[in-house]
């Protein structure tokens, strides 16, 4: 798989003729795409299987790795705007890309905790020249800050975690982190070490206290960038509190207090996505609360809600990326994502509204669809953690649900403005992009174990 | 724990902004509302200090006005104040001192008394916001807006053969709630003795939401309040317009469908520099006053092909008009209402010492040069002064104090406002024409563009009449009532 990784990145700098870079390197991560899907295995427990002598998947990792896979091509499909530079430009955004993508494998398939960490920092860089270099506006000066430095504040504390870990249990394998036992020691009680160890992944998710980089970053980064920071890098959140949680069984009274904030941020998140007005702003925001439903699953931590964690990490990944794109297609045409001027485009994009209404229903966990087998493992798992905590958890559903109506409201259905409407029309390209995010996701609906098995 | 230390930081940049508010009081200094203003910005402080204050548009924006005067500040502040949309706005003007602008060299009066129903519901809008204006546009922190509205009415004079005309704009304004009364000869007399009633048989008096204001206390007010709201004004040039046109297709001329043209950016370029700044707008909204057909003729509104409905120009040119300031010791008080003579001269009180303000629109053929703004006092002594003195004796005897000159944004169609988008470019809005009408309906022409921005129709009055297809199809909406 090593192979394949390093194959594709070659294409860039090999294939220098500029009409080809981007066809050659759609192909080469297509096919390593097809590969990784050899990495699910079925057997319906938490084995790991071996990529190679020093990174190893497991059921948790498996998906994971086949979105981030899946999703590369998809993100070159959706960026067209970055064609109109020098080639070198346009090199460099594929490398950018491309690395990020890289060192996303490592990070899943990475058999080691130090290890893993390094690829987690490694992916901040390149998204962070992304967003300054490649952003729209004079405000992804902002964005990148804030972007770099919650993340990387945030993950100092994890730094110091780990290498306290290797200390008293002179061992950073993954595999075998449900064995060791960890107690506190002088400096750090057990609750405390659980805290500094969490919080890089959940500025990272975001929850709702430190989500304020999220919106910014994800406006203000182009398309390309928007996927897959929404897809997949949100994720890395909910992977390693997976996988931290094994060394801190029992950090109950921490873990009680957070559960509460993140159910609240998502209460929270999900109102304040009815005032939006910049339509990505709102898909962002949106991605805040699903990521804080997830982050209380995954501190619960009871067969249930990890199964319904990784099933909304995949699924939300698939449709928040979907979303970003359609976001896109309209803010080619029209230079603004004000959900009051882009609005009323059913008339006018005869196919689109079809993606837009599957992604927005998706968005509000429609059933069949994993969006809500995932919420309703989730929630079921936090209702009878504690039962206080269902009003909270209803109310923002059905905010979720208000919200996704609107996006599809005011983009499609609003009262149209006939005289600015000439624009070109959609593209085959633009209909293979939000119909290969959607496809993953019937899939999924019929073979709902390859998400949601985990169990140690 | 980053808040923590976001927190600190900014709590000590209050004190110490605080401390220097005191210092300023105490100084007596000006601006009591910056310390407000970076506090609601608090955290403006993660962008440079050079882009905070960047006087270059920014590479995008949602609406871009061309043109600052009274009209694209009314719609800034109209864009900006539906605060549930969050539209974001860019003002571009040339001329940061006004110097040539209408809006600032109007005589500044407003009137119902029109013959088209839209023009008189439009007037009565922005009597209605004049009237409240200390709610709509007060600024916090600083004093309310005080535009010396006064409420004098116009009396407009019809002689015996122009009678009817009267009579049936009458009616018309009666029906739209205008509140007028005509008056007899004798009635005239009784009411304003200083008049001379010889020939003039009928009187059409305003009673109520007519008069005079000023236009520059408009302007500062709608522009403060816009800039407060969050709109940026630039002081620029537009000199080019980007097209695409992926799926321009030929359509019927007489179908004002849209047909694939979209104004993609803005050129616009930056005084004294050689620096240009293509901006990328969903809406361009041309509000350039007289100067609005050359402007048009950039964007090849006049040059194009007839299948696009680009042949026709923006028929708005520039037409320089004379007002009068004069002195006349023994002349009408409190009650002059601005008079308009049957001749086409008007007159009107300014303040209280005796002074007052007059003009006429000259005849078709002796139009005065629009080159510069020189005044030519022999108009004043051949054209206007007899007509006073004839209407009002005591104008005998007055002194000419000083003059000026300003443009009409003359449409040369039918002398009526043009508002709304162009057939070919459909994100580009016109609302421009007012020809000497302008200062009076530009409360209501911001609610409605406004509102075909943010609803996609007019909402408030209909006033698709005055749309841009009746320039191509060359049917003028003509006004009977023009000064």
């Amino acid at each position: 798989m090593l192979t394949l990784l390093s194959v594709s990145i070659s294409t860039i700098v090999l294939i220098n003729v500029k009409k080809w870079n981007w066809n050659a390197l759609f192909v080469a991560l297509a096919m390593m795409t097809f590969l990784s899907i050899t990495t699910v295995n079925n057997s319906g427990s938490a084995s790991w299987s071996f990529l190679s002598h020093s990174l190893a998947v497991d059921s948790l990792s498996a998906p994971l790795i086949i979105l981030s896979c899946w999703l590369a091509p998809l993100c070159f499909l959706a960026q067209n705007v970055v064609k109109g530079n020098s080639g070198s430009l346009q090199n460099g955004f594929l490398a950018l890309t491309c690395s990020i993508i890289f060192f996303l494998l490592l990070t899943f398939s990475s058999l080691n905790i130090l290890s893993f960490f390094i690829c987690f920092e490694a992916t901040l860089i390149p998204t962070l020249v992304l967003i300054t270099r490649w952003g729209a506006n004079v405000e992804r000066l902002q964005a990148g800050t804030y972007f770099l430095f919650y993340t990387l504040f945030g993950s100092l504390p994890l730094l110091v975690s780990i290498v306290l870990i290797s200390q008293t249990t002179s061992t950073l394998m993954i595999p075998i982190s449900e064995i060791v036992s960890l107690q506190g020691n002088t400096f750090f009680s057990i609750n405390i070490w659980w805290i500094i160890t969490i919080v890089a992944f959940l500025v990272k998710m975001p929850i709702y206290g430190f989500h304020l980089w999220l919106p910014k970053a994800h406006v203000e980064a182009p398309v390309a960038g928007s996927m897959i920071l929404a897809a997949i890098l949100l994720k890395l959140g909910g992977y390693g509190i997976i996988r931290m949680n094994a060394y801190f069984p029992d950090v109950t009274t921490l873990s009680a207090i957070l559960t509460v904030i993140c159910c609240w941020g998502a209460l929270i998140t999900s109102i304040l996505c009815t005032r939006q007005t910049d339509l990505k702003a709102l898909i962002a925001y949106s991605s805040v609360g699903h990521m804080s439903l997830v982050a209380a699953g995954t501190i619960v931590f009871s067969d249930w809600t990890i199964s319904g964690a990784i099933m909304l990490m995949i699924a939300h990944g698939l449709v928040s990326s979907a979303l970003f794109a359609l976001a896109n297609i309209l803010y080619e045409r029209t230079h603004t994502r004000n959900i009051f001027i882009t609005r009323g485009f059913k008339m006018i994009t005869v196919l689109l509204p079809f993606w837009w209404l599957i992604s927005c229903a998706a968005n509000l966990g429609l059933p069949p669809l994993p969006n809500l087998i995932g919420e309703l493992y989730i929630i079921t798992g936090i209702i009878s953690w504690s039962i206080f905590l269902a009003p909270i958890l209803g109310v923002a559903t059905v905010f979720g649900a208000i919200y996704s109506l609107l996006i599809y409201q005011n983009t499609n259905t609003q009262s149209i403005v006939l005289s600015s409407m000439s624009f070109n029309e959609i593209s085959p390209r633009e209909h293979i992009l939000i119909l290969f995010h959607l496809l993953p996701l019937l899939s999924i609906i019929v073979a709902p174990n390859s998400c949601m098995v985990w169990s140690n | 724990m980053l808040k923590l230390g976001r927190c600190v930081h900014l709590l000590a940049r209050c004190t110490n902004q605080t401390s220097s508010f005191a210092r300023t009081l105490a100084s007596g200094g000006t601006d009591i509302t910056k310390p407000f203003r970076q506090i609601r910005d608090g955290l403006s402080w993660t962008i440079p200090k050079d882009l905070q204050n960047s006087d270059r548009p920014p590479g995008e924006v949602d609406v871009l006005i061309i043109g600052g005067g009274a009209m694209g500040s009314s719609i800034a502040y109209f864009l900006k104040a539906a605060r549930k949309a969050g539209v974001s706005v860019a003002v571009v003007e040339r001329d940061s001192g006004y110097s040539m602008s209408s809006t600032v060299l109007s005589v500044g009066s407003i009137r119902q008394q029109f013959s088209t129903p839209e023009n008189i519901y439009m007037s009565m809008y922005s009597a209605q916001f004049i009237k409240n204006v200390q709610e709509h546009l007060q600024v916090e922190g600083s004093d309310p807006p005080d535009l010396q509205f006064n409420d004098q009415g116009y009396l407009f004079l019809a002689t015996k053969d122009k009678e009817h005309i009267l009579h049936e704009n009458h009616i018309i304004q009666k029906n739209c709630g205008a509140k007028v009364e005509l008056m007899t000869q004798n009635q005239l007399k009784k009411r304003f003795p200083w008049m001379n009633t010889d020939n003039v048989t009928l009187g059409s008096y305003g009673l109520e939401n007519e008069g005079w204001l000023d236009p520059w206390s408009l302007l500062k007010s709608f522009k403060e309040k816009a800039i407060d709201l969050g709109a940026k004004y630039y002081n620029a040039e537009v000199t080019g317009f980007n097209v695409v046109d992926d799926d321009a297709k030929p359509i019927d001329p007489t179908q004002f469908a849209p047909n694939g043209r979209r104004l993609n950016s803005v050129m616009v370029s930056m005084i004294n520099s050689p620096e240009v700044v293509e901006v990328k707008s969903s809406y361009v909204v041309l509000t350039a006053g007289a100067w609005s057909g050359q402007l048009g003729k950039l964007l090849g509104i006049g040059t194009g092909p007839k299948e696009e409905n680009l042949h026709m120009p923006i028929p708005v040119e520039p037409r320089k008009r004379y007002v009068y300031f004069f002195h006349c010791p023994e002349g009408p008080g409190l009650e002059c209402p601005l008079l308009i003579d049957p001749s086409g001269s008007y007159v009107r009180r300014e303040g209280f010492g005796g002074n007052y303000l007059c003009g006429k629109s000259p005849n078709e053929c002796d139009e005065p040069s629009c080159e510069d703004l020189n005044v030519n006092y022999d108009f004043f002594d051949t054209e206007i002064w007899p007509n006073l003195a004839h209407r009002i004796p005591v104008m005998e005897k007055l002194k000419v104090k000083s003059a000026w000159a300003g443009y009409y944004d003359y449409n040369c169609l039918d002398q009526n406002a043009i508002i709304g988008s162009h057939p070919a470019y459909g994100n580009f809005l016109m609302a421009t024409g007012f020809s000497g009408h302008g200062i009076q309906q530009s409360p209501a022409v911001g609610k409605l563009v406004s509102e075909k921005i943010l609803a996609g129709e007019f909402q408030t009055i209909d006033v698709s009449k005055f749309g841009f297809e009746r320039c191509i199809t060359e049917t003028p909406v003509l006004e009977r009532c023009v000064i």
